[in-house]
């Protein structure tokens, strides 16, 4: 038992490669992605607050397993944290309900700047077909409606490598943003 | 109608008294009594003194001109081996819920979708809208103006308990998890009195698929809970096809009931991991997510979807499940049938045992009187799984051991629970997978104006507990009410009684072993 731990602990083969040869497109972006931003001040750390404002679940499962040790986006520097103080990057899923719309606000309003919003999944992306679902903020629920939106990753839902590579780009938005940040100043 | 539904009847009858009930009529293994809404409570109460178990209260769609509604209240009967739906036409009716506790969020949620005001129901705020994101201008269903209950403030009280302070959590949390709300009225650690404040949510569903076709809005029955995508649309589906008399194909039957145990499977085994994650006990967490990555995996192989959409439709199914992919779910399953490493893990650790042991206890006679469903009734020893109490599809035909945990109710015993059903999902699929009956994959859906307008039931065994769908359907083929009681729904109560005597800090690892779907149950 424990040496069976000990070589489960210390053994790969259970975290995927990264490799722009990969089948999976996700993963080839990922691979590109991570290429291009040695010099970025997000390269090893883009710190993520997710808020759930609607999706039924399957995002949020899907980004428990982008930290699982499969995908392991740790490795990346992508780290979940507990409150929206800490995070540089809102990740949103959808349809926003209206009942979630101020907490979904207060959250983006807690962010310190340069920040990011993510929409994540079809939901969060194009909102529900329809204008004046009574239970949706702004009746369709598209997360563009109530927030600016940097980067949307589309699905139903994405895979975790998806929802990766769509928070690898909102680094490059986010360094973009940090340098204007400092522009301005000067 | 065999001589036992009779003589159940007659029982239930002569409480009112006998001729009371204006209709009765058998429709698959749905049992219908038509009532007068003033006999309503004592029907339902009859059904229960004869053994029946409340399953959950509809509303139908509203004649606009009538303002009248008809309120469906379903029992399952095991005993007879049917489910009861026992229903009124009115404009006023008392609350059960009075009188039954577990209807309680069910006459709420009526209340604010219809505007229906229920006589002597015990909590009358509302549920599904929240007073600070404000209240529609109409009832969804039915369109009655709304109208505002005086204040903004939903009060969520303590015990009064000298020296208790209110610790709130929520809607948004510090962990990848869905928004809720929870009240904690505390006395130093100890938790004295929790309330769960939900339908943050809410998406309007029910609502939506109104007036489509009733074969399409499978998409929207998926989003209703996302790792439950696979039994919701099994249970809508058999609303739907009990309510066009349409059979489904024996084939059609076993793929149905393959994917929905590998979904139990998947979505048992994030129930596992994530109790292992909140005592802090890793190295199994990390281990139970690579299991239930590779069973993603195999669905996105099977189905070309992580989480098995697009497969059911109504009639049977949309894909086969041929002889390539038989072998590669097999194979999967039969690591996990020879694999002792899960129980191994799990009771390896004194201190993991030691902080699942009697903690968030649920006694039976909560767990009665919330009718609860799922993995935590059978933590206490009720016999709940609907795949053995109302079988349905391929579970007809097919035995499957039921995993109770004779007593306990704590986080263990839903934890031996759910670890004992990931071997026995598993070896039902396998079994399953390897001797598919022949057939066609589904029925066609019966031509439009060919049916009256009718209504249907239809129930599955979730990986969380029984779902229940009633569906009204047009003689033109198109939805006229769709309301669904997903397990979370029944058993988030249950969630506020265990954590009783707890001490916060083990509110998460209680709340795993519910693992509870939010979106399932704001819906």
């Amino acid at each position: 038992m424990l040496l069976e731990n000990l070589r489960y602990i210390f053994d790969r083969r259970y975290t995927d490669k990264v490799s722009a040869k990969s089948d999976d497109p996700a993963i080839r972006e990922v691979a590109q992605l991570l290429k291009g931003r040695s010099h970025s001040p997000f390269a090893r750390s883009i710190h993520v607050r997710m808020v759930d404002a609607g999706s039924p679940n399957d995002v949020e499962l899907e980004e428990g397993l982008m930290m699982s040790p499969r995908v392991d986006a740790e490795r990346f520097g992508v780290h979940f944290v507990a409150s929206p103080r800490h995070a540089d990057v809102l990740l949103v899923t959808g349809p926003v309900a209206k009942n979630m719309h101020i907490a979904l606000i207060k959250t983006y309003e807690a962010m310190a700047e340069p920040r990011a919003v993510v929409a994540a999944g079809d939901g969060a992306c194009f909102g529900w077909e329809g204008k004046d679902n009574y239970a949706l903020a702004a009746g369709t629920g598209k997360v563009e409606d109530v927030l600016h939106v940097d980067v949307k990753v589309p699905g139903n839902p994405p895979t975790p490598y998806q929802l990766l590579a769509g928070i690898l780009k909102a680094g490059s938005v986010l360094a973009k943003k940090s340098e204007e940040h400092h522009h301005h100043k000067k | 109608m065999d001589e036992q539904t009779k003589q159940f009847i007659r029982s239930v009858e002569y409480s009112v008294r006998t001729g009371c009930l204006d209709d009765s009529f058998e429709q698959g293994t749905s049992l219908f009594l038509n009532v007068q809404p003033k006999h309503l409570m004592t029907i339902g109460n009859a059904c229960m003194m004869e053994g029946a178990v409340f399953d959950s209260a509809f509303v139908s769609s509203a004649d606009p001109a009538m303002e009248e509604f008809t309120l469906y209240y379903l029992f399952r009967a095991a005993s007879i081996g049917r489910m009861l739906v026992v229903s009124a036409r009115g404009s006023s009716f008392d609350a059960l819920s009075e009188t039954v506790n577990a209807a309680q969020w069910d006459e709420r949620k009526i209340q604010d979708l219809t505007g229906l005001r229920l006589a002597g129901i015990p909590d009358s705020r509302p549920l599904i809208f929240h007073p600070e994101s404000g209240f529609p201008a109409a009832h969804p269903i039915g369109g009655m103006p709304y109208k505002h209950p005086k204040g903004t403030e939903y009060p969520m009280e303590g015990t009064g308990e000298e020296g208790e302070f209110e610790v709130a959590v929520g809607p948004v949390h510090a962990g990848i998890i869905e928004p809720g709300h929870f009240r904690f009225h505390v006395v130093g650690e100890r938790i004295n009195k929790m309330e769960t404040r939900m339908f943050y949510l809410h998406r309007g569903i029910e609502k939506k698929a109104e007036g489509q076709q009733a074969a399409s809005i499978l998409p929207l029955i998926e989003q209703i809970s996302g790792d439950e995508a696979v039994a919701n649309s099994v249970a809508y589906c058999q609303a739907v096809e009990q309510a066009l008399k349409m059979t489904v194909p024996k084939r059609a039957e076993a793929i149905r009931a393959v994917l929905m145990e590998l979904e139990r499977i998947y979505s048992h085994l994030a129930d596992l991991g994530g109790m292992a994650t909140d005592v802090g006990f890793t190295l199994p967490a990390s281990r139970f997510a690579i299991w239930r990555e590779d069973f993603m995996r195999l669905n996105a192989a099977i189905s070309k979807s992580r989480f098995l959409h697009n497969q059911i439709v109504v009639g049977g199914v949309a894909a086969d499940i041929d002889e390539a992919k038989a072998a590669r779910i097999a194979a999967l399953l039969k690591k996990v049938l020879e694999t002792q490493t899960l129980e191994r893990m799990a009771f390896s650790s004194s201190t993991f045992l030691d902080r699942v042991f009697q903690a968030g206890t649920v006694s039976k006679a909560i767990a009665k009187d919330l009718a609860l469903v799922g993995p935590p009734a059978r933590a206490c020893g009720m016999q709940t799984d609907l795949r053995l109490v109302l079988p349905y599809g391929a579970y007809s035909h097919i035995t499957v051991n039921e995993s109770i945990e004779k007593e306990g109710g704590d986080v263990l015993a839903r934890f031996r629970v759910k670890l004992a059903e990931i071997k026995e999902s598993a070896r039902v699929a396998h079994s399953l997978v390897q001797h598919l009956p022949p057939g066609a994959l589904r029925e066609k859906v019966p031509a439009q104006k060919k049916h009256p307008e009718a209504v249907g039931v239809g129930w599955a065994e979730a990986a969380r507990g029984s779902c229940t769908f009633l569906v009204e359907i047009l003689p033109s083929g198109a939805i006229k009410r769709l309301a669904c009681r997903t397990a979370s729904f029944r058993n988030w109560r249950a969630l506020e009684k265990a954590v009783e005597g707890n001490i916060v800090p083990d509110f998460p690892l209680i709340n795993k072993s519910f693992n509870l779907s939010y979106a399932g149950t704001d819906v």
